[in-house]
């Protein structure tokens, strides 16, 4: 059970995670919905604590994970695996040497050096990327694969974890639309499979709700919604994307756009008219 | 309020550009030029001893053909002198890598975040790098004595300041995503430089590294000149005593040295970083 309360992150003066309150059972699969800048990347990056809170806790069963540091830290990070948008591989390393990183903190500092990793570990490094159907891409270069490849490895790299959460911070927004449904099933499979806690940042409200058992809505670093996914109206969702342009571009929609991209039309037509 | 009005009130910088923004280029311009000329002035710049001594040179040009090292026995040791050249520089070159390797990481922010440790270990970089190399040398003839040894360390103590600022440079613009990537699975601070940081950073350190050995060969030519072993010491003596014949047979076989160090290091080059290109320096 993880159990986030008021946790805040503040850059500068501007919050970007704005008292969040969230309790995610074990093997909830949630989905974190809303547009860029809504707070759900940095989210996801303070439960693993590659940002440090400015307020509030994070709790996961008796632990408080908000104040941890040094080895008890980076316990809870491979407890935590993160799949990040970009992928976050080591470019130049072979992809199998990337999915055993997912064994550094167990694995002794000085054979992970090395990269004398055990057979064991070897093993269950190769059967998770044969899981996943790149098993033979495993001597590859990790920057030679394509995105959807690419994120496969980091899955992969996250199963060696053996982690009781998966974060997944926009795990497909670099992703063509065959890849995304790739990844997202893996992301499910191991949800269901094994049992797996997964919490997914996604933009796109058709593929969060067709894969998620929960939607938790953020704006402007508030949690705006929380609930299941059928529960989400059209309105609701409208008002979850919609209110947050308005307020970036600090006009109501209805005055601005209208007029903006008529004038933008108009120009655009003369100067087709003009190259002809 | 017409279009032109509010576009000029969004962006008054385009539409009025500030004094600075209007004549900075030509003001800048006249200021080089200035001082070019005021430059050439101070030194007794004349175009004259230019043309008187371009018959001089013509003429050392011409006792330089043919190349001829006098004796087999004497190109052979010059050959053996170049031969050392080049020891003195891999050797000064290489080891200066090594030793700078931690120097760099120590110096690169985002590696060591302490301000005073990055503080002290720039500006100590910075003043070792601050003298040359020849100056080096010549410090070091007195503490080792003559011979290639010194010349070895000269290189390498001036190298060294290079380096560790170049590789600290190359580990602070590494790419921060794989970082985070080996962060977030629970690893410690050495998986991080090694994983995280080292694969990304070791192909342009690499080319720097090469670029350097070659650069470097023709450095270890000039503190030769001064005793700190290697050819230099048979090239001064040559000029001194009129030998153009020899001074061209060494001045070719230095450039052949260099050729043939860029091919290698080229190749090399190429095998560790694969098809992309890597910019040195």
């Amino acid at each position: 059970m993880l159990e986030i309360s008021g946790l805040t992150k503040r850059f500068g003066t501007h919050a970007a995670v704005n008292a969040v309150s969230l309790s995610v059972p074990a093997g909830q699969f949630v989905g974190v919905i809303g547009r860029s800048g809504a707070g759900k990347s940095t989210l996801l990056r303070l439960i693993n604590r590659l940002e440090e809170p400015s307020g509030g806790s994070i709790r996961f069963g008796d632990q408080e994970i908000s104040t941890l540091s040094g080895r008890a830290l980076r316990a809870w990070r491979a407890r935590c695996a993160m799949v990040f948008q970009q992928f976050n591989l080591v470019g130049r390393l072979d992809v199998l040497n990337n999915v055993l990183l997912g064994r550094s903190f167990v694995v002794p500092t000085a054979r992970a050096l090395l990269k004398l990793w055990s057979v064991d570990d070897r093993a269950a490094a190769l059967s998770a990327l044969e899981q996943l159907d790149i098993g033979l891409l495993a001597a590859q270069r990790a920057e030679t694969l394509s995105g959807g490849q690419q994120q496969r490895v980091a899955i992969a790299r996250a199963l060696l974890q053996e982690p009781d959460i998966i974060l997944a911070d926009e795990p497909i927004a670099s992703l063509d639309p065959r890849n995304s449904r790739v990844v997202m099933d893996a992301l499910r499979q191991i949800n269901r499979e094994l049992g797996i806690t997964v919490l997914c940042n996604m933009h796109d409200l058709d593929v969060a709700k067709a894969y998620c058992d929960r939607l938790v809505g953020m704006a402007q670093g508030r949690v705006v919604f929380d609930g299941l996914p059928e529960a989400l109206t059209e309105d609701e969702a409208r008002e979850l994307y919609g209110l947050e342009a308005a307020d970036v571009l600090d006009m109501t929609p209805e005055t601005l756009q209208p007029v903006a991209m008529a004038a933008e039309g108009r120009r655009f037509a003369g100067r087709r008219a003009a190259a002809h | 309020m017409t279009e032109l009005e509010r576009l000029k009130r969004q962006h008054p910088a385009i539409f009025a550009p500030s004094i600075g923004q209007r004549f900075g280029g030509p003001i800048a311009a006249g200021g080089i030029a200035l001082s070019l000329i005021g430059g050439l002035w101070h030194l007794g710049f004349s175009p004259g001893r230019i043309v008187d001594g371009m018959g001089q040179l013509g003429t050392m040009i011409g006792l330089m053909f043919p190349p001829d090292p006098g004796s087999f026995a004497r190109a052979m040791i010059y050959l053996n002198a170049l031969g050392e050249t080049v020891a003195i520089a891999f050797l000064g070159t290489f080891a200066a890598a090594i030793l700078a390797m931690p120097l760099g990481l120590l110096a690169a922010k985002n590696v060591v975040a302490n301000r005073i440790v990055h503080f002290l270990s720039r500006r100590g970089l910075d003043s070792i790098r601050g003298v040359d190399t020849l100056i080096w040398a010549l410090i070091w003839i007195n503490v080792v004595g003559l011979g290639p040894f010194a010349g070895v360390l000269a290189i390498l103590t001036s190298d060294i300041g290079t380096f560790g600022k170049l590789f600290s440079e190359a580990i602070e613009a590494a790419d921060k995503r794989p970082v985070e990537g080996v962060l977030s699975t629970g690893a410690g601070p050495l998986h991080r430089i090694r994983f995280g940081i080292l694969p990304g950073v070791f192909p342009v350190m690499l080319g720097q590294v090469l670029y350097y050995f070659e650069s470097n060969t023709r450095s270890a030519t000039i503190i030769g000149i001064v005793g700190a072993g290697g050819i230099g010491l048979h090239l001064a003596e040559q000029i001194r005593t009129l030998e153009f014949g020899h001074v061209a047979f060494i001045v070719l076989s230095i450039l052949a040295a260099v050729a043939v160090i860029d091919a290698i290091s080229g190749r090399l080059r190429f095998a560790i970083i694969g098809k992309r290109a890597v910019p040195v320096d």
